[in-house]
């Protein structure tokens, strides 16, 4: 048990600041495109 | 997913751009970043949640949609000053003006919705109404107004993955792919543009 949230903490303290400022951006920039574009595969009417 | 592949496809030409420049890529530096995330938010709901998104009126997702694209389109001008930013507000400008033309939505026509869904399915859906819950509305080919400026775009017959997509999405891909491909730091391009001195 003990050993687990060592693992947990020491994996959970190598995400830096910078690995959440480009996920956040990643996110950022995907919601930009997918809400100024319009594109369609028909997905919920095809299936 | 023509989008989202500009994102990636820009994405990894910046890095192999920064790499042959011998520097790191730089992320761009975005101003009001919160506004991408609040203007996308009437989207989430009319489109992409699912359970609610079919609950979803068409005049109710219409509003939802024209009014997040004035949001992202103000984010837009906002950081217009990005390499490939004019380019990409440009799509989206045109997008915005075809979905406010056709009553809020992007208009589809029933042609090109034959190509991505069976014919029976097709035939039972209605002119003027939703198509699914995309951002399309299924309008008949003459009753579309600017109608080259709508979903009437198709990859070649050949790609496994048909889907319709208008000349703003390709514009809003290509500023997309920029922005992600030309970022640099901002001294660096304050250096550039300086003329040069002994």
């Amino acid at each position: 048990m003990k050993t687990t949230a060592f693992r947990l903490f020491a994996s959970l303290s190598k995400i830096q600041k910078q690995h959440i400022q480009f996920f956040l951006l990643a996110l950022g920039l995907l919601m930009l495109v997918l809400g100024a574009g319009a594109p369609t595969d028909g997905g919920t009417i095809a299936h | 997913m023509i989008l989202v592949t500009a994102l990636i496809a820009g994405y990894l030409a910046g890095l192999c751009w920064a790499k042959w420049r011998k520097t790191n890529w730089q992320p761009p530096v975005l101003r009001s970043f919160w506004l991408i995330f609040v203007a996308f938010l009437p989207q989430v709901f009319a489109f992409y949640l699912p359970g609610v998104r079919n609950q979803i009126a068409a005049p109710v997702a219409a509003v939802c949609l024209v009014t997040s694209q004035v949001g992202l389109l103000l984010f837009c001008l906002l950081n217009r000053r990005l390499p490939g930013m004019y380019i990409l507000a440009f799509g989206l400008l045109l997008n915005l003006a075809v979905i406010s033309a056709n009553g809020g939505l992007m208009p589809i026509s029933t042609l090109t919705a034959a190509h991505l869904i069976p014919a029976q399915k097709l035939a039972g859906l209605e002119i003027g109404g939703r198509f699914g819950a995309s951002k399309d509305i299924l309008l008949l080919p003459e009753t579309i107004v600017f109608p080259w400026l709508a979903d009437r775009f198709l990859p070649p017959g050949w790609s496994p993955y048909q889907f319709a997509f208008s000349l703003g999405d390709v514009f809003i891909g290509a500023g997309a792919f920029l922005m992600l491909a030309l970022s640099q730091k901002p001294a660096e391009l304050a250096q550039e543009r300086q003329p040069y001195t002994c």
